[in-house]
């Protein structure tokens, strides 16, 4: 049997964006460095991808030899922080179909049921004076045009 | 007498309904900022931009000083009552703080901290108003190889002085810089890293990303987890009152703490975080009595705090002198600034005077509103700290949503926010710090302007910088920096192997 392949997600991350730097260090050597009298476009992204890339690799060396494995999330913590994102991801797609005051309520009454808030009538107050607050602040104070979904003009 | 004047002006402008609310709002938000642990002042700072966006500039810039100035006001308030502290300036402040409370001088360690804080704020808001026009002069004399040079010495300090790891920072630095390089260059007009979407062609906007980094990873982070609630000790006024030895322990540390953190503050990096841990070391070296620090000594507490409400004055200096911010919260104030077409530098002090002098009226005020704040009603303040992130975080995370696409009505900006958050999330959970990165997006474009006008001007031979020596002192002095790091880093590392 072989030797069980571990993931590091920091490691994985701080390798992404080493990535990150390469790919912008060769796109800025595609821009054009022009000359050091007249600087092209390229210039200034390439000394800021050498620095990326510098610390990037550094960082990674200096990772490999003190492995840190720390779980990134247990069962629990990555429903909790997919059904945030999903949240997050509700309000940006149904906004302009429900409009802000509506959506307001539903993505508050959400975000209390995934951070646990216990019970209806405390996450359904609180949703009810977060949309409530939101139109005041709004729509009547900062006179803000956003839009009003099913709620109309 | 022109300065008196123009002061004089700044009181009768900011003596108007909109700027006193605008104080007391911001003085008020600040300081339920500072005692909740979680939501820090930058990301609160970042969430109210889009409201600022409908008043005067002044009247924003008055806004978000008083929520970071009353942060630190705040900050002090769950350290010494729960060892909790409510923002990272005020994490010295337990350690002597709670002590104090153990021994039943909560109250007086209060009510030093309130009076220290107010004193030091005076004496920040007076540095202020006199060195920042003064300096703002001498800054008219900078050509592209002073600033370039200055952007140099402040983004190799601020590296380093943020977060555990320099590396971390300098990567966190670059990222920055390069999301300021998304859009079209303003100089030559060529479009990069555009991905051919035209959305892209404008650039990546601040408030979004700031929000992302700020807010939406803090809801994420505070969402997973598990929340402990603090059992706060309920104060009456009368416990407020310190006793004479108290007070009279308390006078040095005061002065000390206000010059020192005013002084910090002119540096790059987290100014109010650096300041605390060099007073309270400071005030140890110079106790008569060592021993007692970490046990409830009032020089401990009273020290730190004082400095850090005179740093957030002195890191105004560079933001409004040169139109560059050394902190998260200056970077937000910046771009919440620019959002109002006011671009902070030398010359706002001969363009829009009103502006600075405003300001610097509203800030006294402010620090008057404060100490009527936080006297009397730290009681109510301790027992905000007791409020449950489950009944605060879902109301913030909608204030980011609607805010955020409010501003210009932008979906793309809410997935930019969203995109940011979570990113920001992994990049908290390993100490990747933020800070430097915010820093890096608002200072991108000023840097690469100076870096290209100065390559320009010296038809490429950067050996002319030797003859600017303003320009050359700042890169001596990031050099020496860079060197003492690195001798330092060697010399622990033959140390430790000759140890093991």
């Amino acid at each position: 049997m072989g030797k069980k392949l571990k993931f590091y997600p920091e490691l994985f991350f701080t390798f992404l964006l080493t990535v990150l730097g390469f790919v912008i260090l060769i796109v800025s050597i595609a821009y054009g460095f022009g000359s050091f009298k007249r600087p092209g476009p390229g210039l200034y992204p390439f000394f800021v991808s050498l620095i990326i890339v510098s610390s990037g690799m550094i960082l990674l060396i200096l990772g490999l030899k003190s492995k840190s494995s720390e779980p990134l999330f247990n069962k629990n913590t990555l429903k909790i922080f997919l059904l945030m994102f999903a949240t997050f991801i509700l309000w940006i797609i149904a906004m302009p179909l429900l409009g802000y005051v509506v959506i307001t309520f539903v993505t508050t009454y959400c975000f209390c049921k995934v951070m646990r808030l216990e019970g209806w009538i405390k996450p359904l107050a609180l949703s009810v004076g977060t949309a409530l607050f939101i139109y005041v602040l709004f729509d009547v104070w900062l006179y803000i045009d956003l839009p009003r979904g099913i709620l109309g003009k | 007498m022109e300065g008196w004047d123009l002061l004089l002006n700044g009181f009768v402008n900011s003596i108007t309904v909109v700027n006193l609310v605008a104080c007391f709002i911001g003085a008020l938000i600040g300081t339920i900022v500072g005692v909740l642990p979680g939501l820090g002042p930058t990301a609160t700072m970042a969430l109210m931009l889009p409201f600022t966006l409908r008043f005067p500039p002044e009247t924003g810039l008055i806004m978000m000083a008083g929520v970071w100035f009353g942060s630190q006001y705040g900050g002090s308030t769950t350290s010494i009552l729960v060892n909790i502290p409510g923002e990272a300036a005020s994490v010295v402040t337990c350690i002597d703080g709670y002590q104090m409370a153990k021994k039943g001088r909560a109250g007086a360690a209060l009510a030093l901290v309130a009076i220290g804080s107010f004193i030091a704020g005076t004496i920040g808001i007076i540095g202020l108003q006199f060195f920042a026009p003064f300096l703002g002069e001498a800054a008219l004399s900078f050509g592209p190889p002073e600033y370039f040079a200055f952007m140099i010495f402040a983004l190799v300090l601020l590296s380093n002085l943020s977060g555990d790891s320099p590396l971390k920072g300098l990567l966190m630095v670059g990222l920055g810089l390069f999301i300021s390089s998304i859009g079209i260059n303003p100089l030559d007009s060529y479009p990069r890293f555009t991905l051919g979407s035209n959305r892209l062609m404008l650039g990546i906007e601040f408030l979004p990303l700031a929000m992302g980094f700020f807010g939406i990873s803090e809801i994420l982070i505070i969402a997973l987890e598990t929340y402990a609630p603090p059992t706060v000790k309920k104060l009456r006024l009368k416990d407020l009152y310190p006793n004479k030895i108290e007070m009279k322990r308390s006078i040095g540390p005061t002065w000390r703490g206000s010059i020192l953190g005013f002084l910090v503050g002119l540096l790059p990096g987290p100014c109010t975080v650096i300041s605390t841990f060099i007073s309270w070391s400071l005030e140890k070296r110079l106790s008569k009595t060592p021993e007692e620090f970490g046990k409830g000594a009032v020089e401990g507490v009273v020290g730190p705090e004082s400095a850090n409400n005179s740093a957030v004055m002195g890191s105004m200096i560079p933001l409004l002198t040169l139109g560059i911010p050394f902190a998260a919260p200056s970077a937000v104030m910046l771009a919440g600034l620019r959002m109002h077409n006011v671009e902070p530098g030398p010359l706002l002090f001969s363009t829009r005077p009103e502006i600075f002098w405003t300001f610097i009226a509203a800030m006294y005020i402010g620090n008057v509103m404060l100490i009527i704040l936080n006297l009397p009603l730290v009681g109510l303040f301790g027992r905000i700290a007791t409020i449950r992130p489950q009944l605060l975080m879902p109301f913030i995370g909608v204030i980011c949503l609607v805010g955020v696409y409010s501003v210009r009505n932008s979906i793309f900006d809410v997935w930019v926010m969203i995109f940011a958050g979570v990113i920001g999330y992994f990049l908290r959970r390993w100490k990747f710090p933020v800070a430097p990165f915010i820093i890096g997006v608002v200072l991108g474009p000023m840097t690469e302007n100076s870096v290209r006008q100065t390559l320009m001007m010296f038809k490429g031979d950067m050996t002319r910088i030797f003859n600017r020596p303003i320009a050359l002192t700042f890169l001596s002095v990031t050099l020496a920096f860079i060197i003492f790091k690195i001798s330092y880093f060697l010399l622990r590392r033959i140390f430790m192997t000759k140890k093991a």
